[in-house]
């Protein structure tokens, strides 16, 4: 069934990319360009999928293509990679963020451009592959590939306190996935032991029996390595750090991309290898999610650093894409698929304001800023637009997830459905004040500085523009999700069928 | 009737759009004219709709919007005579305060996003009124939020107007929120989002489950309609421009609340113990806002207070289970209203923004056409005879009468109170700026000139004040009641009274024997005062007044008893719970690990000899080991 390996391609090439930029160390301007190049290459490859004719010939259930290659037979790794509409969508919005992610660096980040994009581009193939693996011991790999370079971006290209940031931010990652490679070697001896078959396929693995108590302490391990990238309370204080110091790059990454992967695995991997242990602690992650949002939105509150409240705020919203999880029917998933993508598209856009805003006055915090719709109108338009479509203005992207996660919710559990609409009103309070502080009041001795120039209008723009298609028009990539989530019903084990 | 009824929607934002992408690019002329012109076409479309449509009720799907699973939600539109009336309504005030903006708003350079939020806002208005879902209503109940927000901080360098936008969002989001509640609820409990398929199912509803979803219905439209207990916003939100306290917070946004009880009062009335709360709240509402009223002394303050009462009054209707009554004085109020506020707007700028009604005085001469317009205005608000006000609040006070449950004897002596003191306030406002002597130290000789367009657009405002009252003439007034019988298709709205002629004058009677009794009162302590200063008794002055002019204190208790707490608790949970505990803790946690490292590079002495001395250890214990191993275990 192997035609051309496009996927694979997908997935290399940003790595084929970050070696290229390591070799032009001369030339500032030219790995940029290379970078760039690489990614917008990597984002009409995805695009192409779209167009391709879906193989579902020989392929069953909901996958539209699957590149299955053997590996390290002895160890019963393969390389396998499937694509299905979630994965779909999700890489659609790796390749543009990164895409974009190379773009807010142009000015930003002047000193080792080089290695900066090696880190930048070798993190995306480990953000895709994450997303497309279907081998848990390939995901593995994946999964500590895009961990990895963060870590450098933080500590290298980071303001501040970066080392306390990006030194917390690996420790709180390293433990996790310890943890999930403990679990995963386990559950591939168990399996072995099982069935007399050394795999590491997830449909394979899948097909183990446990006992209630085991099963229990595989998912919560694998859970822990997840909820930290969530980051899911109470294991989320090193996100706040992580954001704050990050460079703007860092900050859309972070946001828009390495916290769904947390997600994204939750719901592939962690659930569907253990359906019933999953079903006995959904109220457990139904109960962090809901007290997360609240939490993390009163904290929120609070903030004088606008990328640290921004980041509060990303907890807040992953809080309440985890109780669409938790709580698993069509219309939550939905909304927590489709959440993911509006969470990564608003979150990322105020980051990269707040680097913008960074770049020119020096300064995020609250105390000192005021008055910006007066001194420069068009960033402080976008940064109202971002922040409206953050707080879930209907006719914009979050509303569509927020409402058919809460909806959702509502049907089966209505009392705390009903505490998770009173979120709302916690987002508003962090978001108005934010806007108040900021855009509003009179600027107060401040010095002239420009408004946005073209390179950031063709940042923002394609973003604007994503914030409405979800918004109005968000029939076809609900209809993408929806096709994916079709065997759902039956059960959850459809989501992770591979052949 | 679809093309009809789409571009009727699609104008208004048209133009915002239009103004928000090329707006910085056109002349004021330009946008102001767009402006305009989009919103005229709006209400030419409206009366369009309203002819071609008869009585006929219309239910089409304008786009797919989203679905997941079995929750699908289109852009649906419901229109029948009462989104005809109201659209009317909407789109024939927001013309005039239009016009009346670009008088008004002439030295006010950012002019392009002054346009653009008051189009979205026609734009969302709409969208209530004919919104065929609650999702889709729901779009334009919090679009018209983001555009009172924004509108009322339009002047965002002062803070004050920059807090009383983000407090007016916030409040009224707390009613979103319940809104949110009641989608998820009749989605559950009904399986339907359509306005048709709830006016169908909810007969199907138990007394219960309508009392639960009507309760939150309830809810957020006493946030959007600024009443008890959430009225707190409203007074503040005069610090918008005055054409658009005129248009959002007085004629048209806080009444969607009320129009939204109206769309489900099917739902509404399946309870009975609903219905009797939703009339309390509007006693209460207006007696609260009649009685703040009568002592404020900024002008568009006492406008505010007058319009939360008189939104009370809508909410008392309805309570009575008169949606008809309550769309009456909807209507007559939007008229009224909208043209003291606007008439206020004149005098604001004539006297270069003095708002306090004590520093102005004497106006009829400088402003004689303002004089009779101000007075058709007040007349209405003041219920005077056979103005529109007089027999919209009647007809609300004769259906409160009519009830049979004790209960609302109660309610209706109560509002019969409040109704005299409406014309106190009302004329009180009147002959304090109008007569008296002009103050020579506070104000100009001369009233700084305004556009001269800027009282004509008042007229028809002021024609309607006094004769909108034959939208509904009473049949003793040898009228045909054309309202109750238009609105006869909505379900639930077209209630005959039933009441006898002798009830029915005896009641007009005796209404208007009050109003004008109030407004000779209100003429003899305000008539020819020249003083500064109200004239009531000295305890009322230092006991009461402070109580009345603070709105009963409820904005005092929310800061000490909601705001400060959760800005406390925000503060507690960062330093103490997330950096202090949690963070503590995990670090701790790594902390731990660092010692054990350090323990751990003890060792690393770097002594050779040491490290022979360990090596050897080490090789013998294992050497032990695995002898013990060999022996003991069965290998």
């Amino acid at each position: 069934m192997n035609t051309f390996p496009l996927l694979g391609t997908i997935v290399f090439l940003p790595l084929m990319g970050a070696f290229g930029a390591l070799a032009c160390r001369k030339n500032d301007l030219l790995c940029r360009r290379l970078s760039l190049a690489v990614m917008l290459t990597d984002l009409i490859l995805v695009l192409s999928l779209f167009a391709l004719a879906p193989q579902t010939a020989d392929i069953p259930g909901t996958w539209l293509r699957v590149e299955d290659f053997s590996w390290m037979a002895s160890l019963g790794v393969r390389f396998t990679l499937a694509l299905d509409g979630i994965s779909l969508i999700l890489i659609l919005l790796t390749t543009g963020l990164g895409a974009i992610a190379v773009l807010v660096s142009w000015n930003e980040i002047t000193d080792h451009v080089s290695p900066f994009h090696f880190f930048l581009l070798s993190m995306m193939t480990g953000v895709l592959g994450v997303f497309l693996a279907m081998d848990v011991f390939l995901f593995y790999l994946f999964w500590e590939l895009q961990a990895i370079p963060m870590f450098f971006l933080i500590g290298v290209w980071g303001h501040g306190n970066r080392i306390y940031a990006t030194v917390k931010f690996a420790l709180f990652t390293i433990s996790g996935s310890l943890v999930m490679l403990l679990a995963l070697l386990g559950l591939h001896l168990l399996h072995a032991h099982q069935s007399g078959e050394t795999t590491f396929a997830l449909h394979r693995l899948m097909q183990t029996s446990f006992t209630q108590p085991v099963e229990l302490i595989f998912f919560a391990a694998f859970v822990l390595a997840f909820a930290i990238k969530i980051p899911l309370i109470p294991v989320h204080t090193w996100l706040p750090d992580a954001h704050t110091e990050a460079p703007t790059a860092g900050s859309v990454i972070l946001a828009g991309l390495l916290l769904k992967t947390g997600v994204y695995a939750l719901l592939r991997i962690a659930v569907p290898l253990f359906p019933h242990a999953a079903q006995t602690l959904s109220p457990l992650l139904l109960v962090l999610g809901l007290t997360g949002m609240f939490y993390a939105g009163w904290i929120a509150l609070a903030q004088e650093d606008l990328k640290r409240l921004v980041a509060y705020s990303s907890i807040s919203h992953m809080g309440l894409i985890v109780v669409g999880l938790a709580v698993w029917n069509v219309t939550t998933l939905s909304g927590s698929i489709l959440q993911m993508i509006n969470h990564g598209i608003t979150t990322s856009a105020l980051f990269i304001l707040i680097g913008m805003l960074d770049e020119r006055l020096h300064t995020r915090k609250l105390s000192e800023l005021g008055g910006l719709w007066k001194t420069i109108p068009l960033w402080s338009g976008f940064f109202l637009f971002f922040s409206l479509a953050s707080l879930g203005l209907p006719g914009l992207n979050n509303f569509i997830g927020e409402v058919l996660i809460l909806v959702g919710t509502f049907t089966q559990r209505p009392g705390l459905a009903a505490v998770g609409f009173l979120g709302l009103l916690w987002t508003v309070i962090y978001s108005l004040r934010m806007l108040r502080e900021s855009l509003w009041g009179e600027a107060e001795n401040r010095p002239d500085i420009a408004d946005l120039t073209r390179r950031e209008l063709t940042i923002l723009i394609p973003l604007c523009l994503g914030v409405f298609w979800l918004g109005l028009h968000p029939g076809p990539t609900l209809n993408i999700i929806g096709t994916a989530l079709a065997g759902l019903d039956v059960t959850p084990e459809l989501l992770a069928h591979t052949p | 009737m679809k093309p009809v009824l789409f571009l009727l929607l699609s104008f208004p934002l048209l133009g915002a759009v239009i103004s928000a992408l090329v707006g910085r690019y056109l002349s004021r002329r330009a946008v102001e004219t767009i402006a305009c012109t989009s919103v005229a076409s709006a209400f030419v479309l409206a009366l369009t709709a309203f002819f071609l449509s008869g009585q006929t009720v219309h239910s089409l799907t304008l786009a797919r919007w989203f679905a997941a699973g079995s929750f699908q939600v289109n852009l649906d539109i419901y229109y029948d005579p009462l989104a005809a009336i109201m659209a009317l309504m909407v789109t024939f005030v927001s013309s005039l305060v239009h016009l009346y903006s670009v008088g008004y708003m002439r030295h006010e350079n950012d002019y392009t996003r002054y346009f653009c939020f008051l189009n979205l806002f026609v734009f969302a208005m709409l969208v209530i009124v004919m919104a065929g879902n609650l999702v889709f209503l729901y779009l334009g109940w919090e679009t018209v939020g983001l555009c009172s927000y924004a509108l009322i901080g339009f002047w965002y360098e002062k803070p004050e107007a920059a807090h009383a936008g983000t407090k007016a969002f916030i409040v009224t989001r707390l009613g979103d929120v319940a809104f949110g509640i009641a989608i998820a609820l009749c989605w559950t409990a009904l399986g339907q989002l359509s306005v048709t398929g709830i006016h169908e199912g909810a007969s199907g509803l138990g007394a219960t489950m309508a009392g639960i979803i009507g309760f939150f219905l309830l809810l957020a439209a006493i946030g959007k309609s600024a009443q008890i207990p959430l009225a707190v916003w409203l007074p503040d939100a005069m610090a918008g421009p005055t054409p658009v306290s005129a248009l959002i917070h007085a004629a048209t946004m806080v009444t969607a609340g009320v129009y939204l009880l109206m769309r489900f009062f099917p739902i509404i009335r399946g309870s009975a113990f609903l219905m009797v709360v939703i009339a309390v709240i509007g006693v209460i509402t207006v007696c609260f806002g009649a009685v703040a009223a009568l002592v404020q002394q900024d002008i568009k303050r006492i406008l505010a207070y007058s319009t939360i009462s008189q939104v009370g009054y809508m909410f008392l209707a309805l309570g009575a289970g008169d949606v008809a009554g309550s769309m009456f004085h909807l209507i007559s109020h939007a008229f009224f209203k909208s043209l003291l506020f606007l008439g206020a707007g004149c005098i604001i700028q004539a006297l270069h923004e003095e708002q306090n009604i004590f520093r102005m005085g004497g106006l009829r001469h400088s402003m004689p056409h303002l004089f009779w317009l101000f007075l058709a205005g007040t007349a209405a608000l003041g219920a005077l005879p056979v103005t529109a006000g007089f027999f919209s609040k009647d007809r609300i006070l004769l259906a409160v009468f009519l009830q049979p449950n004790l209960f609302y004897m109660l309610l209706w002596s109560v509002s019969v109170l409040a109704a005299a003191i409406t014309p106190l306030y009302a004329f009180r406002l009147f002959f304090v700026v109008f007569y008296g002597d002009s103050h020579a130290d506070t104000q100009p000789t001369s009233p700084a000139p305004i556009p001269p367009w800027m009282i004509r657009v008042l007229w028809p405002l002021a024609v309607l004040s006094v004769a909108a009252g034959l939208l509904n003439l009473p049949v003793n007034w040898f009228g045909n009641e054309w309202l109750v019988h238009y609105l006869a298709a909505v379900p639930g709205a077209a209630m005959e009274l039933h009441a006898s002629h002798r009830i029915e004058t005896a009641m007009q009677l005796g209404s208007a024997v009050i109003t004008i009794i109030m407004g000779g009162i209100a003429w003899i302590y305000f008539g020819g005062r020249t003083q500064p200063e109200d004239i009531f008794p000295e305890i009322f002055q230092t006991k009461w007044r402070p109580l009345f002019q603070n709105g009963f204190y409820l904005d005092r208790f929310y800061q000490s008893w909601i705001i400060a707490p959760y800005r406390a608790m925000a503060r507690f949970l960062w330093h103490r719970v997330d950096t202090g505990w949690v963070d503590t803790g995990l670090n701790q946690g790594a902390r731990f690990f660092l010692n054990l490292a350090e323990m751990l590079r003890l060792w690393t002495t770097g002594r050779i000899s040491q490290y022979v001395s360990m090596t050897f250890t080490g090789f013998a214990l294992i050497l032990c080991s695995l002898i013990l191993a060999w022996w003991v275990l069965p290998i």
